[in-house]
């Protein structure tokens, strides 16, 4: 009888290591991911414009906060993109540089992102997943608050937040990423009930693993790709709120700058001619958007294949 | 006069990756009052041979050939006319009774929208109709469950919404693609001899698509078994049952579980259905058979005659095959 | 059904209340007081004035009796920093302003995004159907404050056709930007919902057999297509609006139309918390109100939801 179930258990490892053997899943997801045009030529345009960010401040002329007293006031005139000046982006209607501006916005822009993104998958992907792993009645009421939590005006929190506890960076982040962790949540959750009842986890609870060990250590695990695909999609979401927040003035603090309020600052002085303060943040942000939902869309095709 | 002449049906879906073959070549004619019955593995394009006669394929589908129905021509007929004959003089009922119902929509207006769309009747006679309608399905409280949605019915019983459904306006053809599949065994049985009392009482002329051999016995007068999208052998149910002399019928005959078999393991025929992108020249079932000649893999066999009425696509003699 | 709505409007009241209780007690976690000036006042004058707007109380009694006045009155006190006026008259002057251009920004999200995504849906692989996909994908990239200035550079400094901003009583040329200014972002998502939705409704069974009982394709449609497609949608809605009322904060302050988003930014600049307290209130409310709608709207027609 052992014998015989011996053998069995040997046969399911051969068959395991068979399906396994040809490629692992991220090999076989980053194959699938190298094909999809869209999404590889916007992972190659963000790694440029991140790398752009740190080696460009080696070829600025000037510094962000800098003010160049010739273009005060006369941005139109003489503030205008040229090799000659220096401003290779012009400057600002404060004659600040705004080539090292945009790369100053830029960095902001996407530590925040990245950041926000962060802490909204660390607290998202946590609840989500004791969530659906508990089950019953605790999944019900921790899904409520989320469900009660999403019909509430963040934004309107948010700044509420930051005018209480004094504008910062890090107050930034902080405050998006723990204001948008919960379609995160959602989405990890019906995934851990998928995954609830698999054998292996069944394995892991009758030989008396604890329940936060099996969520840390093998729930979390198997939640990556998903994770992955949708911190993609979260990183331009806390981007657009960190924009959002600096085009109203309630955010980043001068000097510094994010792409938001540089774009504020362009819009403002639309109608003083000086059409390149808002078309080269907006440009960036733009672009970067665009290749995080593109880089977004391809992982989840190239992780999830059942979604296509 | 047939009731419905098949000639030379064709299905071909365009894909992303080319052209799949779906249907090739397949000839069959109903009578009136008569049971055919329709046999196959899964993709072996049972269900895509009525949807293409039906005009139901999916938008990147094309099906050609000639189906005569009541002498007329109805193949690639416009939406419109098409829509004079569905549920009127050829009705459907599919194979899942849980999602071939409109989960959103009551039943009763599932129902009456039928008549009233078909015969003109107003909503209380086409609602009356209906509810007696669903007593000949023998559905208890037809009164009051009319008024449900489907989800608050069993799959047997949805299952006889649907034909309930399908027979409103007695339509002189009814397609049941796999009625049977999705159900528990005992109510397969109950929708089965349903199925007869109704062809019986209403005189209509089924055809029955199934995977079962074991529903096709009792139940068809005519049975045909397709393969690859191709007629392996067609005649009468009782010819074919006592002598099959297909290689395919003989192994789908032997999958069936007989209980007064001595013999323990249930016989299966190796090997997956075709994939019909590269369709295989030849025999598709050549790959799976085990009588398989050098030609079978070359030249594809055509339907010839074993007796009256039954034909057989073998290069394989017929009296090799036992 | 009346048990669903009884437990729904049992979660939203709840919710409102911490929204409440979150806010007011942020409130008063800020360092130093509304009255706190570059000028410290004497002493006694700031007693005065603390007892004069109830601050000398414990927080509980003093967020008790807030409460108190918010329920009966509809009364959010006097404001911090304009003290000749209330927070009521503040949102009185604000509130139609925002409800107005809100209303027709959501209008248009709805009334153009459906249409698009369902014509998309049924026609699909043809230039329609690009367009629409391609229209969506591009306003993902294109949230309100992006759309503003490229709204005001094109219709007011290239064209001339429209003003720049003002509100004139709500005459149709100030209206025209800030509506597509805040509805083309969810205009776009509700268009996509819509397309994809529709596409697999399309390829289900049932719509197989309502084909297959010779119904006419316009019943099919809005019979048997149509309901199924827009739940999606539905539950799309109340995110929806959550973010058309964010937005308006930004049309408020780009477009100096001056609804509520004005006052509160305001107030976010001056420490006006009482201000900020009662916007955001009023603001939870409408939300919570609305993603209500949004519930019983799906549980009705959603026959599977009802409790």
């Amino acid at each position: 009888m052992i014998v015989g179930k011996k053998g069995k258990i040997k046969k399911m490892a051969e068959n395991l290591s068979e399906s396994g053997a040809g490629r692992s899943l991220w090999k076989d997801a980053r194959m699938r991911f190298m094909q999809n045009k869209a999404a590889t030529i916007s992972l190659f345009i963000l790694l440029s414009i991140v790398l752009f960010s740190f080696i460009g401040p080696y070829f600025a002329v000037w510094s962000y906060e800098q003010i160049d007293w010739n273009a005060m006031g006369s941005a139109a005139r003489v503030g205008m993109p040229s090799i000659e000046s220096g401003h290779f982006f012009g400057t600002d209607d404060l004659g600040r540089d705004l080539y090292s501006r945009v790369i100053q916005g830029t960095q902001i822009s996407l530590m925040v992102g990245v950041l926000g993104a962060t802490v909204a998958v660390i607290v998202g992907t946590l609840y989500g997943a004791t969530s659906g792993y508990l089950g019953g009645r605790t999944d019900q009421i921790m899904m409520r608050i989320v469900d009660i939590l999403m019909s509430i005006p963040y934004m309107f929190v948010l700044i509420l937040l930051l005018v209480v506890f004094g504008r910062s960076i890090g107050m930034l982040f902080i405050g998006i990423g723990l204001l948008s962790w919960l379609d995160m949540s959602r989405i990890v959750r019906g995934q851990t009930l998928n995954l609830k009842n698999k054998e292996f986890i069944e394995a892991a609870r009758v030989t008396g693993v604890s329940d936060f060990k099996i969520i840390t250590r093998h729930i979390v695990p198997n939640l990556l790709g998903i994770v992955a695909v949708y911190a993609t999609l979260l990183v331009p979401g806390i981007i657009l709120a960190e924009s959002f927040i600096s085009f109203l003035g309630l955010g980043v603090q001068e000097p510094s700058t994010s792409w938001g309020a540089l774009i504020k600052e362009g819009a403002g002085t639309i109608s003083y001619d000086t059409e390149w303060q808002l078309l080269f943040p907006l440009a960036f942000f733009v672009v970067s958007l665009f290749c995080f939902y593109f880089i977004g869309d391809g992982l989840r095709d190239a992780l999830d294949p059942k979604e296509r | 006069m047939s009731l419905l002449d098949v000639k030379n049906l064709k299905v071909e879906f365009e894909t992303a990756d080319g052209v799949v073959s779906a249907v090739n070549n397949v000839n069959f004619s109903i009578d009136e009052g008569k049971i055919l019955a329709i046999v196959g593995e899964s993709g072996s394009g049972k269900s895509q041979t009525v949807f293409g006669m039906t005009g139901l394929l999916d938008h990147n589908g094309k099906a050609t050939g000639s189906v005569m129905f009541e002498g007329e021509e109805i193949l690639n007929l416009s939406n419109e006319k098409l829509n004079q004959i569905r549920a009127e003089k050829i009705a459907m009922i599919f194979q899942d009774p849980m999602t071939s119902l409109n989960p959103y929509v009551r039943v009763s207006e599932q129902m009456t929208e039928v008549l009233i769309h078909h015969q003109g009747l107003s909503k209380s006679d086409a609602l009356k109709q209906s509810i007696s309608m669903l007593d000949a399905v023998r559905i208890p409280d037809a009164v009051n469950r009319i008024r449900m949605y489907p989800h608050e019915f069993s799959g047997g019983m949805r299952q006889r919404v649907m034909i309930a459904m399908s027979l409103l306006c007695r339509p002189k053809l009814l397609i049941a693609d796999e009625p049977t599949t999705a159900l528990d065994v005992t109510v397969q049985a109950q929708i089965m001899k349903l199925l007869a009392d109704l062809q019986k009482d209403f005189g209509m002329s089924i055809i029955l698509i199934t995977h079962d051999l074991g529903v096709v016995a009792g139940s068809s007068d005519d049975m045909l078994v397709m393969y690859g999208g191709e007629i392996m052998e067609i005649g009468k149910t009782e010819d074919i049952y006592s002598s099959p002399t297909h290689p395919y019928t003989q192994g789908l005959m032997s999958a069936v579980p007989r209980l007064n078999d001595s013999e323990e393991r249930l016989t299966t025929i190796p090997g997956n259905p075709p994939n019909m992108m590269k369709a295989p020249e030849g025999c598709p079932f050549a790959p799976r058979c085990n009588y398989t000649l050098d030609k079978c893999n070359s030249d594809s066999p055509v339907l010839a005659k074993v007796s009256d009425n039954h034909f057989r696509a073998c290069h394989v003699a017929k009296e090799k095959i036992s | 059904m009346i048990n669903y709505i009884i437990k729904r409007i049992g979660i939203a009241i709840p919710t409102l209340l911490i929204l409440i209780a979150v806010s007011f007690y942020l409130m008063h976690a800020a360092p130093g007081g509304p009255f706190t000036s570059e000028r410290p006042l004497p002493a006694q004058v700031l007693a005065n004035i603390e007892a004069k707007y109830g601050l000398d109380q414990p927080i509980w009694r003093q967020m008790i009796n807030y409460l108190w006045g918010v329920i009966t009155e509809f009364d959010f006190g006097p404001s911090y920093k304009y003290h000749d006026r209330t927070v009521n008259e503040i949102i009185g002057h604000g509130f139609p302003i925002t409800l107005k251009y809100g209303f027709w920004s959501f209008i248009v999200a709805v009334g153009v995004g459906i249409p698009l995504g369902a014509i998309a849906a049924i026609r699909k692989n043809t230039w329609i159907d690009y367009l629409a996909v391609g229209v969506s994908i591009g306003a993902q990239v294109l949230p309100n404050f992006v759309m503003a200035p490229l709204l005001i550079i094109v219709f007011t400094l290239w064209l001339d056709w429209l003003p720049g901003g003002g509100w004139n009583g709500g005459a149709w040329q100030y209206l025209v930007m800030p509506v597509i200014a805040l509805s083309t972002s969810y205009m776009a998502s509700i268009a996509r919902i819509t397309r994809s939705s529709m596409l697999e409704v399309l390829n289900t069974n049932y719509i197989r057999t309502a084909r297959s009982k010779g119904l006419p394709t316009k019943v099919i449609f809005f019979r048997h297509v149509l309901k199924p497609s827009l739940l999606p949608v539905i539950s799309y809605l109340g995110p929806a609006f959550v973010g058309l009322i964010t937005g308006s904060v930004l049309i408020d302050i780009y477009f100096s139309t001056g609804g509520m988003g004005y006052f509160f930014v305001n107030a976010a600049f001056n420490r006006d918390y009482s201000v900020m307290m009662g916007i955001t209130i009023v603001v939870g409310s409408l939300t919570i109100l609305f993603s209500l709608i949004a519930d019983l709207l799906y549980a009705w027609i959603d026959p599977k939801i009802r409790y």
